[in-house]
């Protein structure tokens, strides 16, 4: 039985999510269950660091758009936000092409559906299309869980996949392509992936087996791997515990899926009242 | 669906042009763009190049699911805007070009801004202007509650930054036009000193309402070249539909705008222009025609059928007496309406008006979603009548309520009931019943009788106590051991919470829910609604918390917070809200609220025909949506003849907006008194007599 609607958008955390735990896909993006509970146990700690995370992103994204650095460093007034900034400033472009594309997003077709990917940064010249994305977590996990993360298989694959219109009309040539984690707290250290056709092929494989399983499941059953479960949201409902777990063990460390900005700013007519 | 030679036109042609497309609702204007969107893609245009520009976001819907279904293989991902969404995105990327300039006055130069929700735009007014008009007698003789007063003194702010006036020419603008009193003039005082200290206070704090996003980002950024080139360089391809919907602000920016793009779609309903009273202006958005290469109009109407397309001709003619040729038509108007005679109070059409939907869906097959009950004002007690007796014949319905008090949900109620019982250096003890409300709310299977028994033994002086406090063994008995033990966890938490620091409210909130309310046996377990509005309070405490406390770190935050819940704020509205309601269910709304959503159904229930409420505008002392239009001239006088005649207009559009979206019938529900038992004699009734009474005599003649 097919539970996704027609114009379903996976994202590579929607399959993150999928593959940590069938139910939570399934009461996040299916049922779309809001479920407010504390994904970790100091959420004070947790915001401010969401905050700073933000705060950086948007900063950079400001450089990039043509703010002059100065400019924007008189404007920072946390610390820590300063030091990731001045290293960005020191080494995060280092040999990143010219042509650059910040906060940039790109749908494809994957089955029948479509897979987005919000890269932080793309950067492309003749021959190489780099991928960066910044990370402010306090941690840099080690480099074969990154690499089976489903950000580094679906960004990579996005760009093969749909960058044909950055390039001229040609499709990216998965050679080209690269992607940068930069980790801000570690004065810039890199952790970086180079992509092929084979890998391409074979990530190809694994996306359309996944959408294929998720459109033909029966159930969405509980995942095995309780610790998962001091981390979500949804534990009570799943009746998997009753506290959130110690943010410092939090193995990412960093959120993924900063929710949208939702509010509808615009103005609303007394009428309405 | 297959288009017709111009829409074709539109969809595949024009790619380095402009065009103005016009026509009334339903002749597939936004079909054909939606076209040529995709037809850009495929055509090797970046997604993310192309803008789709909308007077208000739900409006930018069917653009995106028909992209999202699109079987394109390319990247659809198109970007949507509104101008508040746009001026929102441009002050916070661009915000340190302008931070420090001397003429804003901004109070901290180089901190970041703090925009201001829905929600903290009543706070801030209540607190800023609060005390300024119990201090100097304001609105002395204006009797209409704060909350009203305080949303047309945003509404004449934000008149000033769509129409692009000066906000210190408010009430000059309207005291020329339409201070025919001293008393009436003093009151246009009064709305400019208090307009004027609202913005001076947010500019001392970053603060950036709706208004002043807007007016920052036309008149300040917009004219910078950097933002002007970010902007014109990033989206090369623009669609802009409902342009008659939208303000002089965004025309204005178009009409710069439009030279700089290799393409450009704006489309035009005519006959539209129902966001009048939120400063849209069909009139100035005419103009934007002379700036286009093309104008293509649609007129074939894919939506009415022929019997409805007769009942639009000849209601028209009913509420224009300018016209004076009677149409002909090839269909009888008459069969395009159903209304039951002889219905004298309200709960009987609302029980006529359930009835027929019900058989509708359950004899007829028709889709819930197909159809919409609506009056002019949806109150309260009218949409709980309807979903009741909906309920009762199993129809699904679903209602979308543009503006909700917080504290109106039971399950915000709750939470903060709770909130107070936890915090009681607060000072603010629920009253009892408030905490048996709470207790039934918490606990799974606790009915209120029992929760207010509870109430009634364990809650003294502001404080719960254990369940072992009952010394009645009936008591304990009643309420069963299974339930008191909940009470115990619930009271325990409490208890434990109260021993430590207290948390922000907003984590409160979420501990509370995720460690006791939402646990099995508690009332929020899998409670899907329950969740989804202690998610939107947490939210709304959060945004509260994180603003305020950077203009007042020294506030008490979480007792400012209950205040302002309690004295009615309305709840931010959420993007969400417009997504997640795709169920198939009856809609019940107001009728400018299915109006803007441009949705046409098979069937229309007009409830409250007789209500003068179709044509009037609601009573603003205040402000005036014809006076601070662009289309005012200065130094005119509002006169009585304008008044009806807007009456008049108001009434026709609202009519015929909304028979161009109804494909099958009109069902026509009046009571021959209202809720409050006056006879409804309003003009839309009598207009729909009239034509009644023509139709029947010219069948007479024949
Ligand atoms: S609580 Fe555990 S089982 Fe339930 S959705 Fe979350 S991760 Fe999955």
């Amino acid at each position: 039985m097919n539970h996704l609607p027609e114009d379903f958008i996976f994202s590579q955390s929607s399959l993150q999510d999928y593959v940590d735990c069938p139910r939570r896909f399934q009461l996040k993006y299916l049922l779309r269950q809001r479920y407010p509970a504390p994904e970790v146990d100091d959420l004070l700690e947790f915001e401010r660091r969401m905050a700073q995370g933000e705060r950086f992103h948007h900063l950079l994204h400001q450089h990039a758009v043509g703010l002059p650095a100065e400019v924007l460093q008189k404007r920072i007034d946390d610390d820590e936000v300063r030091r990731w900034f001045d290293t960005y400033l020191a080494n995060g472009l280092n040999d990143v092409p010219e042509r650059r594309y910040p906060e940039y997003s790109l749908t494809i077709p994957l089955g029948a559906y479509r897979l987005l990917a919000k890269f932080d940064l793309l950067a492309l010249s003749d021959d190489k299309a780099l991928i960066i994305d910044w990370k402010t977590s306090r941690h840099v996990p080690r480099r074969d869980r990154l690499q089976k993360r489903l950000q580094t298989i679906v960004y990579r694959y996005v760009l093969a996949k749909g960058g044909t219109a950055l390039n001229g009309g040609q499709p990216i040539p998965p050679e080209q392509i690269e992607m940068r984690y930069w980790y801000a707290d570690h004065e810039g250290q890199l952790v970086s992936f180079a992509y092929d056709a084979a890998q391409f092929e074979a990530d190809e494989h694994y996306l359309t087996c996944l959408v294929r399983e998720i459109e033909e499941r029966e159930r969405f059953p509980l995942t095995d791997d309780t610790t998962r479960c001091a981390y979500c949201t949804y534990r009570s409902l799943c009746e998997r515990g009753i506290t959130a777990g110690p943010l410092d063990e939090w193995e990412l460390d960093e959120p993924t899926d900063l929710d949208e900005l939702d509010f509808d700013f615009d103005q609303i007519a007394e009428i309405e009242f | 669906m297959r288009l017709l030679k111009d829409q074709q036109r539109v969809a595949s042609g024009y790619f380095d042009t402009t065009i103005y497309l016009d026509g009334i609702a339903g002749t597939g204007k936004t079909t054909a763009a939606i076209e040529r969107v995709k037809e850009l893609i495929r055509s090797g245009v970046p997604a993310d190049s192309i803008l789709i520009w909308v007077p208000q976001a739900n409006l930018a819907m069917p653009y995106r699911r028909a992209l999202q279904r699109a079987r394109i293989d390319a990247d659809t991902n198109v970007p949507t805007t509104t101008i508040g969404k746009l001026a929102y995105e441009m002050t916070d990327l661009f915000w340190p070009l302008i931070s420090d300039d001397e003429k804003f006055n901004f109070g901290d130069k180089f901190g970041r801004p703090n925009f201001l929700s829905l929600e903290l735009v009543q706070y801030y007014m209540t607190k800023f202007l609060g005390p300024e008009i119990e201090l100097r007698d304001y609105f002395n003789s204006v009797h209409i509650s704060r909350n009203r007063l305080y949303t047309q003194i945003v509404d004449n702010l934000n008149k000033a930054a769509l129409v692009r006036f000066e906000p210190d020419k408010i009430g000059d603008r309207l005291k020329d036009a339409l201070g025919d009193s001293v008393e009436q003039s003093y009151i246009y005082d009064d709305a400019q000193e208090t307009a004027s200290l609202f913005r001076q206070r947010c500019l001392e704090h970053n603060l950036l309402d709706f208004s002043l996003q807007v007016e920052l980002f036309v008149n300040h950024l917009w004219p910078l070249e950097q933002v002007q080139n970010y902007l014109t360089r990033k989206y090369r391809h623009l669609i802009v539909d409902n342009v008659e919907e939208d303000t002089p602000a965004s025309h204005d920016i178009l009409r710069d705008w439009l030279p700089q793009t290799d393409s450009a779609l704006l489309i035009s309903d005519t006959g539209g222009g129902y966001r009048r009273f939120l400063g849209a202006d069909p009139i100035n958005a005419e103009t934007l025609c002379d700036q286009c290469q093309v104008h293509i109009t649609l007129d074939n109407h894919r939506v009415m059928s022929k019997e409805l397309v007769a009942l639009h001709d000849q209601l028209d003619f009913s509420l224009d007496p300018s016209k004076t040729d009677e149409p002909q038509s090839d269909a009888d108007a008459r069969d395009a309406i159903a209304y039951a005679p002889d219905i004298n109070y309200q709960p009987q059409m609302i029980a006529w008006a359930a009835e027929h939907i019900a058989s509708l869906v359950h004899d007829q097959g028709v889709p819930a979603s197909e159809i919409v009950i609506m009056a002019p004002y949806m109150p309260d007690a009218l949409r709980f009548s309807l979903q009741r007796e909906l309920d009762a014949q199993q129809v699904p319905h679903r209602s979308h309520r543009p503006s909700r008090a917080l504290r109106e949900e039971t399950a915000s109620r709750t939470l903060l009931t709770l909130a107070r019982l936890a915090h009681p250096h607060w000072n603010l003890p629920p009253n009892k019943f408030d905490v048996g409300y709470a207790l039934a709310a918490s606990i799974n299977e606790l009915d209120l009788i029992r929760a207010r028994l509870l109430a009634d033994v364990l809650y003294r002086n502001g404080k719960l106590a254990p369940f072992t406090g009952i010394k009645n063994d009936a008591l304990t008995q009643r309420i069963t051991f299974d339930l008191g033990m909940r009470y115990q966890v619930l009271f325990d938490w409490l208890q434990a919470y109260q021993a430590q620091d207290p948390l922000p409210l907003d984590i409160f909130f979420s501990k509370l829910f995720g460690e006791v309310l939402s646990q099995k046996g508690f009332g929020f377990h899998g409670q899907t609604d329950a969740a989804n509005i202690a998610a939107n309070l947490i939210d709304s405490a959060q945004a509260f918390r994180q603003t305020v406390s950077e203009i007042e770190p020294n506030l008490d935050i979480p007792t400012e917070y209950v205040k302002m819940v309690e004295e009615g704020v309305i709840a931010n509205q959420y993007l969400r809200d417009w997504e997640d309601d795709q169920r198939d269910a009856v809609l019940i709304a107001p009728a400018y609220t299915f109006l803007l959503t441009n949705q046409p159904v098979d069937y229309q229930f007009w409830l409250n025909v007789g209500s003068s409420g179709w044509a009037q505008r609601l009573y603003q002392p205040l402000t005036h949506p014809y006076v601070l239009s662009r289309q005012w001239q200065s130094g005119r006088r509002w006169t009585e003849n304008e008044e009806d005649e807007a009456h008049r207009q108001t009434l026709a559009y609202m009519a015929l907006g909304l028979i161009r979206r109804c494909r099958k019938q009109i069902y026509l529900g009046f009571s021959q008194y209202s809720e409050q038992g006056y006879e409804q004699r309003g003009d839309l009734l009598m207009a729909i007599q009239t034509m009644l009474r023509r139709l029947n005599r010219s069948d007479a003649h024949a």
